[in-house]
Parts: structure tokens; C-alpha cells; sequence
């Protein structure tokens, strides 16, 4: 008895002449029970093994997402960093008291008299 | 010979089988607490597991900015800066007054008051200074010192600083806006929050590969252009603030308003505050826009509604005269002038502008109601105030606390209706905002259009997409073209009565074309009356070329240091400094030759 149908009789040789020769070859080669246990394991694991990858893949996709948040909205602040000292340069008060305008020559009015 | 007892023997397959079964137990014991804790009590520690890996934030959206007219072009006036707030764990904290010598060059202020901050024993979060900048903020946390941190907070930054600063408001540390646009405008500024719910590691960055995470992103909320003109706003509230602070006035509010569109240009009040120091405010008082928050009893400047009515229902004519017995007596009241008490004799539609008579809008009044005061002059009269002019009822204007005033009902009520209406026929026994003026006034010189006064020109929403405010026309034929024209003639010779009466400052030369009318107004009393020596100033007039383009209308409340009627002193020169400062550099389209 076996337990594995890896196993065959091979041809059998010296058959002297004129004898009847019986070939003996298995035709159905099933995996024993033990085999397909470890095959299935196997495979279980390497399942399991793609999916961790996968995971761990997409989740260092986050590290790389959130690193790239934080750099968009760092870049965000300095935009906004900018646009208010852009637009304290320009006011009006600012303007009033700045050397250009301090240089004008006052002029009367054309259209109005005071 | 004693036989030894034979030592007790245990059969090797038994004990096998004993350790076997020991080891079954205990598998067993195993099995049956898994299937517990996996099973039975599954839904519990499923949700203990999320609570610890699954977490939930929101993400505030972007308020929107407000920007204004300048020149062609338009200028920021209200945007965001994340600054800092430092604060401090007094619990933690091991030194704390070696801290505050640390903590006292980058944040100022001086080293025993932080002392004591980080000794306080009675709370465990103290606040030791706000709106550090982002270098600060890295300096401080360089330092590492123990129970001592700084978080980012948003605030609204004023770049023209306290420019326009009860027009707009501000925003409170909820987030939410108080007063002026920032209030009325609050949902539209604030946009939609968004969402972001995910399994995170132990340092609280959201996991990708998890299928529970949900991402909503933040909506920007609306950028708003408004219809101001910066400049023209600054140099207004110049005029007010001078003008406050030459009449001791209580308070002195001024608009600027493009008749032809109902465009608020400049709006100002004084005193006012800094809108990005509002914390330290003491009196609230102060963040009301007056302009459209306060209403008084105008004053004299309502006779051109009186006149307006009076024309347009036919009742006189700019040429009618009457005679001015010097006072009326209506409901057993008497109703005088304030400068005469006695027959002045003949006058006209305009010398009653001119002079301001009370008893002559009380004739105009009368003549509404066929020769008396009656139901007819008083419906017609309220149907002008409310239905032609709004008054009595809020303008809709994107500001916050905006009120409506007050004008009577004309109903006979048992309580001097009568009476009531004569003294409404000259500004008093009904209040009206500053706004509620200006704008009845701009139809009375426009034509007879009724625009709705509006401040928010332009809005960008989140996606680009702007959507430009198109004036609304809420009434056409408030009353004539001819009707209208009238009235300008009238106000052009109030003005140039005025100017030679003593009042130079009003000429504007032969390329423009000026007018207005004066009002002195007695302020009532909570006890009952008016108060004896208590009034308001007021003026409401135009300016233009060909046609009127711009109307002003000044509210001088309680000036207390000024020589003559408070009308004449106190607010006629504000709107002539306010009609030379459009004139001369704000582009009036002067007559042409």
C-alpha cells in the first residue's frame, strides 16, 4: 500500500520472446490528502503574504500621502504667509506715510472749490 | 521474613492518558475563553479596537476673504494667517521661573506675570500668549521645555487695519462672525467643513489600505468683493473722525451711495475700533455699524420726503406759497418752528426747505389731507414713508443687527395720531437708519428708482465660478421724473441759498451741480419728552454733474461744541468736505459744456 500515486511500476524488462507483456501504469495522478494539506498551506501563505504586501504597500502610500499634506498645506500657510504682507505693503496708511508720497507736490483742486 | 509491600505502580499508557486529558482541559479551557471573548463579546471589543484605530476629524474649510475697490482694480482687506497660541500645563511645569526667562524674549512681556501664569495651581491649560507668528512658534518649541506647547489657530488678518471696521466685523474664536458682513455673510464666508474618518497608526496618520476610511474635503467658503472704493473709504472716515472730534459728538456716521445703483461707496462711523484687537473692546456699544443699527428721529432732512409726496400726489406746486402763522396747533399740541416762534408771513415750498419751517411740511402735510390733518393726508403720507421711501422697514443690506426703525401706523389710535403725523412731516415721531435715509433719498433724485443698497459687489465661490451683484430695482415710479427733477431744483437752490446766507465752503463751481438739506433733530427721552438740550445733526444731499451721481447722508449724534443749529454746524459741513472729497478725487462727471 502506498500513500502517494507519485509512485509507478516501471516496465518491466527480460520478457522473453513470444510472452505476453502487462504494462502497469497509473493513469490518474491525484495528490494524496497530506500533499494537498501542505500544497493548500502553502498557498494560504502566500495568500496571506500578497495581502500583507498589498497592505503594507497602500499604507506607506498614506505615510506618503499625508507627508505630502502636510507639505501642500505648509506651502498653503506660506502663500497666505505672503498675500498678508503683500496686502499690509499696499494699505493705505502705509502708503500715506511712504517716502513716494511724502515727494508729491500737493495741487489745487480743478473741479472743486473749497 | 516480612514481605516487603510492592510500590505502587502506575501503568505508563494510564499516566499518558492523565496528562493527555490535562492537556485537553486546558486546550479546552482556551477554546471555550476565545470563543468568548471572539464571539460572544465580539461586537464589544470590535468597537474598543475602531475607538483606538479608527478616528474621525474635521476639517475646517478656508473662510472666505473680503476684498474692496481700488481704483480699477481691488484690494484685500480681510484674509486669513494661522498664528500661534502658547500655552502652558502649570502641573507639568518643574520651573517656572526659569521657563518664563526663557519664554520672555520671543513673546515679550515681562518675566513675573508668566512667572505666576506657570505657577497657577488650579487649571491645567493657561494661555500665555496668543497670535505668535510661525517663527516664534518654532523658537518656542525648540526650547522643549516640559507642559509648555503652541497650537495653530486661524485668524482674520486686517492689512488696512481698522479701515471699514464696523462695516465688516469680525470673528469670534468659534469661528463664528459677529456683526457687519462677517455676521450677515457667516455661512456664505464660512463654507462647508470636511470630513475625514480613518484607521490611523499609533502617531494618528490615517492608514490608506483601510475600506472604512472616509474622505470628505472642505469646501472654501465664498470670496466677497465689496462695493466700497477703499480709498474714498479711508478719506471718509477721515472726515467723520474730524468731525467727531470738532463738535464732542457722540457719535458721527456718514454713507456714501451711487444713486443710480444703490452701491454702497463708503460707509463710516467714528469712534470705531480694531476689528483685529476686538477682544479688547470694552464697550460693545462700539461694534455696531450706527449706519444701519441706529436709528434716530432724522430731523428736517425727512421734509424732502414731506416735499416729495406733497408734489407728486399734486397737492402743491414748487411755486405754491401759503401763509406761515408761525405755528399749528394739532391734538391740543403746539407745533412751532425751531428758529421763529412767530408769523414769518408768506412762504413757499422752497423757503420752507430753505428756512426749515416745521409748519411748513405740517402745511404740506395738510394739504395731503385736502387743507387739515386727516385720514387721507395721513394714509398718503405712511404710503410715501413705508411703500415709496421703505422706511420703517430693514433694507436687507449684508450687515449684521440691522434695524428697521419705527414709523406709526395712520390709524386713528386714541393717542394724538394726528399730532404724531405732523410731527413726522418734520422728522420727528419716527426713526430711520442713516441707510434707510440715504436710499429713500437716492430715488428721489435718480428719477424714482428704488435700488436696494448693497455692499457685496462680487462673490468667487470655491469652484472659480463668480456671480457679479446686479442692482435690484425694487420699485420704479416711487414718484416722477418731473417729480424728481423738482426736487433737485430745489435742493440745487437750498444750496445756493445756503451759500450766501453765509455757508462758502458749499460752492462747488459753475461744473457741478450740489444740493441737500439740513437737519436738527430733538432726541427723545426715556422719561417721556425730548430732552431740552440734546440733538442731532443730520444732512442728506447729492452731487453730481448733469444728473446727481453720489448721495450723501451724515448723522451727527449729540455733538455738545458747535455754534448755531446742529443741522447747519454740524452736518452740513461734514457733507461739504465729504462733496469736495468726491469731487475732487473720486472721478464726478462734471456737466457738460
Amino acid at each position: 500500500m502506498t500513500y502517494s500515486s507519485t509512485l509507478a511500476l516501471g516496465r518491466q524488462t527480460g520478457v522473453s520472446r513470444g510472452a505476453n507483456s502487462v504494462s502497469f501504469k497509473v493513469t490518474d495522478k491525484r495528490l494524496g490528502p497530506v500533499s494537498n494539506t501542505i500544497v493548500l498551506i502553502v498557498l494560504a501563505c502566500l495568500l496571506g503574504l500578497l495581502y500583507l504586501t498589498q497592505v503594507t504597500k497602500t499604507n506607506a502610500y498614506g505615510y506618503q500621502i499625508n507627508g505630502l499634506q502636510q507639505q501642500q498645506s505648509k506651502l498653503q500657510q506660506q502663500h497666505e504667509d505672503l498675500s498678508v504682507a503683500s496686502a499690509r505693503l499696499q494699505s493705505m496708511d502705509r502708503v500715506a506715510s511712504s517716502q513716494a508720497a511724502a515727494d508729491m507736490t500737493p495741487t489745487t483742486p480743478a473741479g472743486s472749490v473749497q | 521474613m516480612n514481605q516487603q509491600p510492592s510500590p505502587v505502580t502506575v501503568n505508563p499508557v494510564q499516566r499518558v492518558r492523565l496528562w493527555y486529558a490535562v492537556l485537553l482541559l486546558v486546550f479546552g479551557l482556551f477554546a471555550v475563553r476565545l470563543f468568548y471573548l471572539q464571539i460572544i463579546r465580539h461586537d464589544y471589543y470590535k468597537r474598543a479596537a475602531q475607538s483606538d484605530q479608527l478616528k474621525q476629524y474635521t476639517v475646517p474649510a478656508e473662510r472666505g476673504i473680503i476684498s474692496a475697490h481700488l481704483g480699477d482694480g481691488s484690494v484685500p482687506i480681510v484674509l486669513n494667517q494661522k498664528l500661534y497660541t502658547l500655552y502652558a500645563d502649570p502641573t507639568i511645569v518643574k520651573h517656572p521661573d526659569q521657563d518664563a526667562a526663557k519664554l520672555q524674549p520671543i513673546i515679550g512681556g515681562n518675566v513675573a506675570d508668566i512667572t505666576t501664569q506657570l505657577q497657577a495651581k488650579d487649571t491645567r491649560y493657561t494661555v500665555l500668549k496668543k497670535k505668535l507668528t510661525a517663527d516664534q512658534s518654532k523658537q518656542l518649541r525648540a526650547l522643549k521645555l516640559p507642559g509648555i506647547g503652541t497650537e495653530e489657530q486661524d485668524y482674520r488678518t486686517y492689512p488696512q487695519g481698522s479701515l471699514a471696521s464696523q462695516l465688516l466685523g469680525f470673528v469670534n474664536d468659534e469661528g463664528s462672525g459677529e456683526y457687519g458682513v462677517e455676521q450677515a455673510m457667516n455661512k456664505q464666508l464660512a463654507g462647508v467643513a470636511g470630513q475625514l474618518k480613518a484607521v490611523t497608526d499609533i502617531n494618528g496618520v490615517p492608514l490608506a489600505a483601510s475600506p472604512n476610511n472616509i474622505s470628505t474635503p472642505p469646501t472654501a467658503g465664498d470670496n466677497l468683493e465689496l462695493t466700497l472704493d477703499v480709498g474714498m473709504q479711508a478719506d471718509l472716515e477721515k472726515i467723520v473722525k474730524a468731525a467727531q472730534d470738532k463738535n464732542q459728538s457722540k457719535d458721527v456716521s456718514a454713507i456714501v451711495m451711487d444713486v443710480h445703483s444703490g452701491a454702497i461707496k463708503a460707509m463710516a462711523n467714528y469712534p470705531t475700533y480694531d476689528p483685529a484687537d476686538y477682544q479688547h473692546v470694552s464697550d460693545a456699544g462700539l461694534f455696531q455699524n450706527d449706519s444701519v443699527a441706529t436709528p434716530i428721529e432724522p430731523g428736517s432732512i425727512t421734509k424732502l420726503f414731506t416735499t416729495a409726496a406733497s408734489l407728486q400726489k399734486g397737492a402743491v406746486t414748487p411755486t405754491t406759497t401759503f401763509y406761515d402763522p408761525g405755528s399749528w396747533t394739532i391734538d391740543g399740541a403746539k407745533i412751532s418752528d425751531v428758529e421763529e416762534d412767530h408769523s414769518t408771513g408768506q412762504q413757499s415750498v422752497l423757503s420752507t426747505l430753505d428756512k426749515s419751517l416745521n409748519t411748513g411740511a405740517t402745511w404740506m402735510l395738510m394739504q395731503l389731507g385736502g387743507g387739515q390733518i386727516n385720514a387721507q393726508a395721513r394714509n398718503i403720507l405712511h404710503d410715501y414713508f413705508v411703500n415709496h421711501f421703505r422706511l420703517g422697514k430693514a433694507t436687507g443690506i449684508a450687515q449684521g443687527y440691522e434695524a428697521p426703525g419705527y414709523v406709526a401706523k395712520p390709524a386713528a389710535n386714541g393717542a394724538a395720531i394726528d399730532l404724531t403725523y405732523a410731527e413726522m412731516s418734520f422728522g420727528q415721531a419716527y426713526t430711520a437708519t442713516a441707510l434707510q435715509m440715504i436710499s429713500g433719498f437716492s430715488s428721489l433724485v435718480n428719477g424714482g428708482t428704488y435700488y436696494q443698497p448693497y455692499l457685496i459687489d462680487k462673490t468667487t465661490k470655491a469652484d472659480g465660478s463668480v456671480v457679479t451683484k446686479q442692482p435690484k430695482a425694487l420699485q420704479t415710479g416711487v414718484i416722477s421724473k418731473q417729480v424728481s427733477d423738482q426736487m433737485i431744483s430745489l435742493l440745487e437752490q437750498n444750496n445756493t441759498n445756503h451759500i450766501h446766507e453765509g455757508f462758502p465752503y458749499l460752492q462747488f463751481g459753475p461744473n457741478y451741480s450740489v444740493g441737500g438739506k439740513t437737519g436738527t433733530a430733538e432726541i427723545a427721552d426715556p422719561a417721556g419728552g425730548y430732552y431740552a438740550h440734546k440733538v442731532n445733526g443730520t444732512y442728506m444731499g447729492f452731487v453730481g454733474g448733469d444728473s446727481p451721481q453720489y448721495a450723501i447722508v451724515v448723522y451727527n449724534l449729540e455733538p455738545t461744541k458747535y455754534a448755531g443749529f446742529a443741522g447747519a454746524a454740524t452736518g452740513q459741513p461734514v457733507f461739504a468736505d465729504i462733496a469736495h472729497m468726491l469731487v475732487n478725487d473720486f472721478g464726478v462727471t462734471p456737466k457738460h459744456p
